[in-house]
């Protein structure tokens, strides 16, 4: 023990944790940095963003937009409620019984059932260009007629007894009309018996009626009294109900969806089975410690050089020079088997092997010397009359005929008897 | 941290809770999410449970010295310093080439004992091999999760040439003491030493009698013949065998799947071995531009086992061989005459210059031997004349033969002997040329 005492841990490469994390400090701080801009980011385009591209939306700041009439509301002290469903009205309203219920619904979202109970939630509602079902609903007594035939500075008129009305003097707004009937009226007349706002009183209940966007919208707010009216029709009450009917008014119908029709447990299981293979992939892929480098020698093959030569002489259809090689092989191996000198000119060997082979000296100097090969058939014939030749040389020169072929013969020669291999020529 | 194949076994068998329990999607997703957790949880625990692979000692049993084509045992004796049983797995991160089997070796080391790893190294490559690191993989007692890291264990074998053409050593080393004792049928003053005088027996040299001696011995002996005395002689010993390895660009090309350093380490390797049983004494250089490896001054067993030491990690560079500065190395190592034999590469006129210019420099005073690997693979493209292709390669071949054999005469010329031979009779053939000229007294 006392031996393992002095013992001192391997120098360990693998950082810990705590060194990990430090070696990688700067980009923990750049991710970090990176995701506070981003939600920084979401926050602030986020604010705008909700109900921002909704038309006469109380936050949207843009032309069609009805951010300015809602935020000098405010400022004035009335509480501006938005309501994207009826549901959402009708608490809005339940809290407190004197509110004034602003409604618009360009997409005719709302039923005839539904805008009957809507007309219950206030005691003062403010429809905008109202659908003819909504105007039948909310009140009978008005009646829709068609595109103001006059839209700019419109006097509030004589038989006008809105306070607002009265006080916004002229408004200059284009849209829809009406005709009033009954206990109704009308103010701001658009010519023809026809009037760019309509009001009537049921049950204690007042709806007003205004033909057109423009008396809210950001675009048009600033327009002859169109600011007054507006101001002065939703800010009677202290509560203003900012109601912009949604898809959410909308019943549910139609075949249920895929993902209804799906057991519950299915993408739970999804995202396990993900969370598997990631685990699973972590299992096999991590690596058994480093890769272990080695510095490897560099492989030349020897050869490569004699089959470079070789494939330029086929490039280049070298066939005479491919075959003076071949001769110049054969006649220094011949040189030798016949025993002549070294300084022996090439027609010496030439005749010194005819007159082994007993052949006509003519013939064999034809093969060793002279004739050229005009086309590659000529070349392979010519090369197997000069195989053909040595093996006839080698086979007369061994004694006792051996029938080994010239190369191996010449091999063996060649390893052992250096000394002497100098060639003819040189 | 490493994940275990039960780990993710025990995360897929997450599926059945939540297939069963999770009827509705929110349940569903909180079973799962719980599973998880308590996969990661249990995980944790097993991880914080393992052994330490850090806290571990490591001591190497290792022989220094191997030949090429053996197989060495090598012993990592983990010593586990920490307080809790080491079970996992050991990589012992040897070079590749160092021919460690790939399996991981499981160990189990109790706290403050001591284990061996043992692995059989059978290295397929010569000179130096190395492992740096040992990676341990410490296995919880559950078995889901593991810690793993990389601990530095330096270590490192010398991989030594084989010496394969050592079984031609006893043939040679025969002839060898064939030479000693011959009667000389040498002209005198040839060189070769005078040994002793012995009684003529029948089929000695009568020309190697010496009368002298047998006059001085005068009597006749009872059968009536005369005291025949002979001078006998023994080859020359204590002379220098400077050998020279050319370890540049052209040593690398592979012939018959070696190296032609190789070859040379084996032909330097036998006729050292045989020249310093002879009696003289051996140098060898490995050169290029700077000197690789030199072995001055050692002889006997000593000699060889330098000479792989330090051959072992000599590898071929990519650079042209300075001949030029070859005399004045040779020059270092002897001021007297030498046997110079440089192993070295016969190849084509262009690059075999630098040795054709410093060769009058050497044989000026040296008896130098020029020993070259001739490619088999040439030979024997000579010999096939098949097709159009083959005739090309044959005479592409012939031509390097003519290369080889007008360099070789060039280097005779300028006194030089030239020994080229397959990479398996090279060595041999440079044996036999030493003992020839040996024979001949011309060391």
């Amino acid at each position: 023990m006392s031996e393992q005492g002095t013992m001192r841990a391997a120098a360990a490469q693998t950082p810990t944790l705590r060194q990990a994390l430090r070696g990688a400090r700067f980009w923990l701080v750049l991710a970090a940095i990176a995701v506070v801009v981003v939600i920084a980011t979401l926050i602030i385009r986020g604010a705008g963003d909700a109900a921002s591209d909704i038309e006469l939306g109380a936050t949207n700041p843009a032309p069609d937009g009805a951010g300015a009439v809602v935020q000098v509301l405010r400022d004035h002290g009335v509480h501006v409620v938005e309501a994207g469903s009826l549901r959402e009205a009708r608490r809005a309203t339940a809290r407190d019984s004197h509110a004034t219920l602003l409604y618009y619904d360009p997409k005719t979202l709302l039923t005839a059932d539904t805008l009957r109970s809507m007309r219950a939630l206030a005691p003062s509602i403010v429809a905008i260009d109202p659908s003819f079902a909504a105007l039948q609903a909310l009140a009978p007594g008005v009646s829709a007629a068609g595109v103001a035939r006059h839209s700019t500075n419109l006097p509030a008129g004589t038989g006008c007894t809105d306070a607002s009305a009265a006080r916004a003097g002229t408004i200059t707004a284009s849209g829809s009309a009406y005709r009033v009937s009954g206990d109704a009226q009308g103010c701001f007349s658009t010519g023809g018996g026809a009037w760019a706002m309509a009001q009537q009183r049921t049950d204690g209940r007042l709806v007003t009626v205004l033909g057109s966007t423009d008396l809210v919208s950001n675009q048009s707010i600033s327009h002859a009294g169109n600011a007054a009216l507006a101001l002065g029709l939703l800010g009677a009450d202290e509560t203003l109900v900012w109601y912009l009917p949604t898809l959410a008014d909308v019943a549910a119908s139609g075949p249920p969806s895929l993902a209804e029709l799906t057991p519950g447990w299915v993408t739970p299981v999804m995202v396990l089975l993900i969370a598997t293979a990631l685990a699973a992939a972590f299992w096999r892929g991590r690596r058994f410690g480093p890769l272990v480098v080695e510095d490897l020698p560099v492989t030349v093959r020897a050869e490569e050089t004699m089959e470079g030569r070789a494939r330029l002489y086929q490039r280049a259809s070298a066939r005479l020079r491919a075959l003076d090689a071949l001769r110049v092989g054969t006649i220094t191996r011949f040189a030798r088997r016949l025993g002549l000198p070294e300084s022996a000119s090439v027609s010496e060997v030439s005749d010194a092997a005819a007159a082994l082979l007993g052949r006509d000296p003519r013939e064999v100097r034809g093969i060793l010397l002279d004739s050229e090969p005009g086309t590659d058939t000529e070349l392979v014939a010519l090369t197997d009359r000069l195989t053909a030749l040595e093996r006839a040389v080698t086979r007369a020169s061994v004694p006792g005929g051996a029938s080994a072929s010239p190369h191996e013969a010449t091999q063996a020669t060649r390893t052992t008897n250096t000394t002497e291999s100098d060639r003819p020529g040189e | 941290m490493t994940l275990s194949g039960r780990f993710v076994t025990l995360l897929a068998l997450g599926v059945v809770p939540v297939v069963l329990l999770g009827r509705e999607g929110n349940l569903a997703a909180l079973v799962m999410l719980g599973w998880v957790v308590f996969c990661v949880v249990l995980g944790a625990v097993d991880a914080l449970l393992a052994a330490s692979p850090r806290r571990l000692a490591f001591e190497r049993m290792l022989p220094a010295r191997v030949r090429l084509g053996e197989t060495v045992t090598s012993d990592l004796l983990v010593t586990n310093l920490g307080s809790r049983t080491l079970h996992g797995l050991v990589r012992d991160a040897w070079q590749p080439s160092a021919g460690a089997p790939a399996q991981r070796m499981p160990v189990a080391v109790p706290a403050g004992e001591r284990r061996a790893v043992r692995l059989g190294l059978t290295p397929r490559r010569r000179g130096e091999r190395r492992v740096e690191r040992v990676t341990v993989r410490s296995r919880g007692p559950l078995g889901l999760v593991g810690r793993q890291a990389t601990l530095l264990a330096p270590g490192r074998i010398r991989v030594l040439p084989p010496f394969a053409s050592r079984r031609h050593l006893p043939s040679r080393l025969a002839r060898l003491r064939e030479l000693d004792g011959l009667t000389s049928v040498m002209v005198r003053g040839q060189g070769t030493e005078f040994d002793s005088l012995r009684e003529y027996v029948r089929g000695d040299d009568v020309r190697s009698v010496d009368w002298r001696a047998t006059a001085r011995r005068g009597a006749e002996r009872p059968d009536g013949g005369e005291n025949l005395v002979v001078r006998t002689w023994r080859p020359e010993r204590d002379r220098r065998v400077v050998i020279v390895i050319d370890s540049s660009r052209l040593s690398a090309a592979r012939i018959d799947d070696e190296p032609r350093l190789d070859t040379a380490f084996e032909s330097a390797l036998l006729l050292a071995a045989l020249a310093s049983r002879a009696g003289d004494r051996v140098d060898v250089l490995a050169y290029d531009r700077r000197v690789r490896a030199r072995v001055q001054g050692a002889s006997g067993a000593e000699l060889l086992s330098r000479m792989v030491d330090s051959l072992a990690v000599v590898e071929p560079e990519l650079i042209e061989m300075d001949w030029a500065a070859v005399p004045a190395q040779v020059d270092t190592l002897t001021r007297q005459a030498a046997l110079v034999v440089l192993l070295t590469t016969l190849d084509a006129p262009g690059s075999s210059g630098g040795l054709l210019s410093v060769l009058p420099q050497l044989t000026r005073r040296h008896t130098v031997v020029v020993a070259s690997v001739t490619d088999p693979a040439v030979l024997a493209a000579t010999g096939s004349r098949g097709d159009r292709e083959q005739i090309y390669r044959a005479a592409a071949a012939e031509r390097a033969l003519l290369d080889v054999a007008r360099v070789s005469a060039a280097a005779r010329r300028l006194g030089a002997e030239v020994v080229t031979a397959a990479p398996a009779e090279l060595p041999p053939a440079v044996a036999d040329r030493y003992l020839a000229l040996k024979a001949a007294g011309r060391l």
